[in-house]
């Protein structure tokens, strides 16, 4: 018996655990002495099983939703077929599903019924707002501090935790109906924006965005300043209602606490 | 003692034999009897304040940017004296070092100022691809080489030393040529590391290779050992299962004793990972730990901060 140097063991025994394949098997198991009451066969298994346990459970654990939506026969095909094409390469758990998603999008039979995709595109969504950076927030007593002068030209910078969503179908209705046990309506075509963020007790929420408040949230993702809301908004409603309506807006976005404290630069 | 760099975090109870005993004072850096942190009971030990004498954390687990579990984690920091565990740093593969992990590890070091840092004795992958499980190593010359050559350059990174923790382990390569126990001794005494001793690990690795236990505690150095881990496990009968989803056996209740009796006060907690019970649960547990060790080396009083015995 040939004694393998520690890189090639391992090699054999990593492969082991990731390919089904009898052959890798048998190339692992001339490693392994026999010895005692159980056979190497056994022991090895021990390995492989708690190696794809463990995965599922992650899967479990993030996609809680979306294995309700699939049913305990398709999620475990879905979780055997994710865990042979993006074997993890990550040392945290946390981000082993990343690729669910995509994985979905592009698997038949999953890909024919893009909702499925989708379901699992929002809950990863849920899961960045959860553990995103904190940041301290910008609050409607920093607003009444600075000075009313200064405020057309203030620009606002979102919470870490904020993420834009667009979705094609019904995706959030049916991981809401979910959610709440009961049956969701059948997938259909429902595009739809969304906000994701952290909120002020640390609990991810999330809520549609009408067409107005998603076009104002863009524009400030590409640096408008508050002057600049209001003369888009001057194109939807009167002169006399803009201003208003943009400080409504404003004082949602601070009691919803997506915007953060930051240093405004004078223009 | 390790003192206390950050402001509002707790440093760690000092202890006193109690007049009445005979026995060994505890070493300096014991930290007393203490417990596996978990999600579950964040809000339970905010809002009840167990008297427990420190905690465990999973370093990955908080390796992320912010959000409640790290605020809690920091909270629960400001009472609780601490200890980081983790399970990724694969001090035995051969792949190069994980600097990306390194740094947040050191990272979320100089955040917690824990007492000591743990990892395992193992690998978790190669060539890019993580079991996330702890694998067995070959026991032989160029592992013990390879491994104590990357415990330095980890120790170095963290200007401190680390504890390695044994494994319950189900398999036994051809490559091996000497005992576990041996090969951990030399890892420890080779690369300056010290030893986190799993109490469970030993009975569950005794029974699935057939091997003494008592054998495995002589052949660690006694001034090696800074912490015990004792957890659960299931019997398969033939072969055992290392779940740390069950209270803590008998016979490794058994096994603890003989530990205490060779390496004396060692810092002590439970450790549930699956299958989590009431807080309650258990700090009883922590608390038949704590009884154990006052039976078998003397009773111990826990001192306020500050409180001198005169």
């Amino acid at each position: 018996m040939d004694k393998l140097p520690l890189a090639s063991l391992q090699q054999k025994m990593i492969n082991y655990l990731v390919n089904d394949d009898p052959n890798v098997t048998s190339t692992i198991m001339k490693q392994i002495k026999d010895h005692g009451r159980i056979t190497r066969d056994v022991r090895l298994n021990i390995y492989k099983n708690a190696y794809q346990v463990r995965l599922k459970e992650t899967i479990e654990n993030d996609h809680e939703m979306l294995g309700f939506f699939l049913g305990d026969d398709l999620f475990d095909q879905m979780v055997l077929g994710y865990i042979n094409a993006y074997p993890s390469d990550n040392t945290s758990l946390r981000h082993f599903a990343d690729k669910l998603p995509l994985f979905l999008a592009n698997t038949p039979p999953f890909k024919d019924h893009p909702i499925i995709s989708e379901l699992a595109h929002f809950e990863r969504f849920l899961m960045v707002a959860f553990d995103a950076a904190d940041a301290a927030l910008f609050t409607r007593d920093l607003l009444a501090n600075t000075p009313p002068e200064q405020w057309p030209d203030l620009v606002f910078r979102f919470h870490p935790s904020v993420q834009l969503a667009h979705f094609h179908y019904n995706s959030v209705e049916t991981w809401q109906a979910l959610k709440q046990e009961q049956a969701p309506e059948p997938a259909k075509e429902q595009p739809s924006d969304w906000l994701l963020w952290r909120n002020k007790e640390r609990l991810t929420q999330f809520r549609s965005l009408p067409a107005q408040e998603y076009d104002l949230i863009n524009m400030i993702l590409q640096g408008a300043s508050f002057a600049d809301l209001c003369d888009f908004l001057l194109q939807e409603v009167s002169e006399e209602q803009a201003s208003p309506l943009a400080l409504d807006y404003l004082l949602k976005w601070l009691d919803d606490g997506i915007l953060i404290k930051q240093k405004f630069i004078q223009q | 003692m390790v003192h206390n760099l950050i402001k509002n975090q707790a440093s760690a109870r000092d202890f006193s034999l109690s007049s009445a005993a005979e026995g060994i004072a505890p070493p300096e850096h014991f930290l007393g009897f203490g417990l596996g942190l978990r999600t579950d009971h964040f809000q339970d030990v905010l809002s009840t304040n167990p008297d427990i004498d420190w905690f465990e954390v999973v370093s990955e687990n908080f390796m992320v940017d912010g959000g409640k579990p790290k605020h809690y984690l920091h909270a629960i920091r400001e009472l609780y004296p601490m200890v980081m565990h983790g399970v990724s740093l694969s001090i035995g593969s051969t792949d190069p070092l994980n600097m990306q992990y390194l740094r947040q590890l050191k990272v979320l070091v100089n955040e917690l100022q824990p007492q000591w840092i743990s990892d395992h004795l193992c690998w978790t992958g190669v060539n890019q691809t993580n079991s996330h499980d702890l694998l067995p190593l070959p026991y032989n010359e160029e592992a013990l080489n390879h491994v104590c050559d990357r415990v330095d350059q980890v120790q170095n990174f963290l200007g401190r030393p680390i504890l390695l923790e044994n494994l319950s382990s189900y398999i036994t390569y051809k490559e091996s040529d000497m005992s576990e126990w041996e090969f951990f001794n030399q890892v420890a005494r080779q690369s300056g590391c010290n030893i986190l001793l799993d109490i469970n690990n030993i009975y569950v690795s005794a029974r699935n290779h057939e091997f003494d236990a008592q054998d495995y505690l002589e052949g660690i150095d006694k001034d090696k050992v800074k912490q015990f881990h004792l957890a659960g496990h299931t019997d398969y009968g033939n072969y055992v299962i290392d779940t740390h989803d069950h209270p803590v056996a008998d016979p490794v209740w058994a096994l603890y004793q003989q530990a205490l009796k060779r390496f004396g006060w060692v810092s002590t907690m439970i450790e549930r990972d699956d299958n989590i019970p009431p807080l309650a649960e258990l700090l009883a547990e922590v608390e038949t730990a704590r009884n154990i060790a006052y039976d078998t080396l003397g009773r111990l009083q826990p001192l306020k901060q500050g409180e001198i015995v005169t």
